[in-house]
């Protein structure tokens, strides 16, 4: 797959797993093991990216004795798995199109 | 390898990174250990499942823009200063006794093209001298002599020219071994990226 695609791909899918509630880094991983396999350092890249372009923020609290860092969407992170699932919507369209021979039934 | 094993490679494995780069990796690596460890894991399980070092590294390497790198700077270790000291009689001295032959070689080729000029002018100059006598030979009635010196000067006139031609091409080479000399032995002393 294309590496900026792919890019792109992991980055709403990470979105998508704190879309609902704040969650932290190996939460996220598990919540993702369905869709894809994620190693940390990647991750780390992801969340690193998506906090700098805003589409997330992080906060850092306790828990069990030790500090753990929870990420929460921002409204701007909302507004690209709008934007994602829309261009995906207009892309099956197409692909359906195409697929399903592309031309009006002769009369 | 336990996690604070694990931290301490990591840390001296990402020493290029500026501090902070490095402290927010160490504690999200720290982090999914002790996650890890909470699921259930043994220590020893929960480093080996985060990953090793070296993936992490090249991941990182891979992601860092160049400008958040620091420098690795040439400096040298105390005991190689110490050594460089203790050894100066030695290595010093070669160094200069190098410095002087080459020096000596360099001044020999310059000797060799001065006395090339040098054999040009006499040439020349003999041709001249002998050209403007000649009349007065012939004036006194010594025509043969007179005819055998014109004859040597028409030679050495030749030989001039020819003469001429090495001369300027020996100074031009030997100009050109100094420039290309030079320019490789400063950039002995530089870095690929033109830095001293």
């Amino acid at each position: 797959m294309d590496i900026q695609l792919k890019r792109g791909l992991l980055d709403v899918c990470v979105l998508s797993t704190i879309k609902t509630e704040d969650s932290y880094g190996y939460k996220i991983i598990k919540d993702l093991k369905p869709c894809i396999e994620l190693s940390e350092s990647t991750l780390y890249t992801i969340l690193k990216r998506l906090e700098t372009a805003e589409l997330l923020t992080v906060r850092t609290a306790e828990h069990g004795g030790r500090l753990r860092k929870y990420y929460r969407i921002t409204e701007a992170g909302k507004e690209r798995l709008r934007t994602f699932q829309k261009d995906w919507e207009e892309l099956m369209h197409v692909y359906r199109f195409v697929t399903e021979g592309g031309t009006t039934p002769h009369e | 390898m336990n996690k604070q094993e694990f931290l301490a490679l990591l840390r001296r494995e990402l020493a290029p990174l500026s501090p902070t780069e490095i402290e927010e990796r160490l504690s999200f690596y720290g982090e999914m250990i002790d996650d890890r460890m909470e699921e259930g894991l043994t220590e020893e399980e929960a480093v080996r499942s985060v990953g090793d070092v070296s993936a992490i590294v090249k991941d990182t390497v891979v992601e860092v823009p160049l400008a958040k790198v620091k420098k690795q700077k040439n400096t040298l270790r105390p005991w190689e200063i110490v050594l460089l000291i203790l050894g100066a009689p030695l290595w010093l001295s070669l160094l200069l006794a190098l410095f002087a032959v080459i020096l000596s070689v360099y001044v020999s080729l310059w000797a060799v093209v001065i006395s090339l000029w040098a054999v040009f002018a006499s040439f020349i100059g003999s041709a001249v001298g002998v050209l403007l006598a000649t009349p007065f030979l012939l004036i006194k009635g010594l025509t043969l002599p007179a005819l055998a010196l014109l004859g040597c000067a028409l030679f050495l006139a030749g030989a001039s020219v020819f003469l001429f031609a090495l001369s300027k091409l020996s100074t031009k080479g030997l100009l050109l071994l100094t420039k290309k000399s030079t320019r490789g032995f400063k950039s002995l002393f530089q870095r690929k990226d033109g830095t001293r």
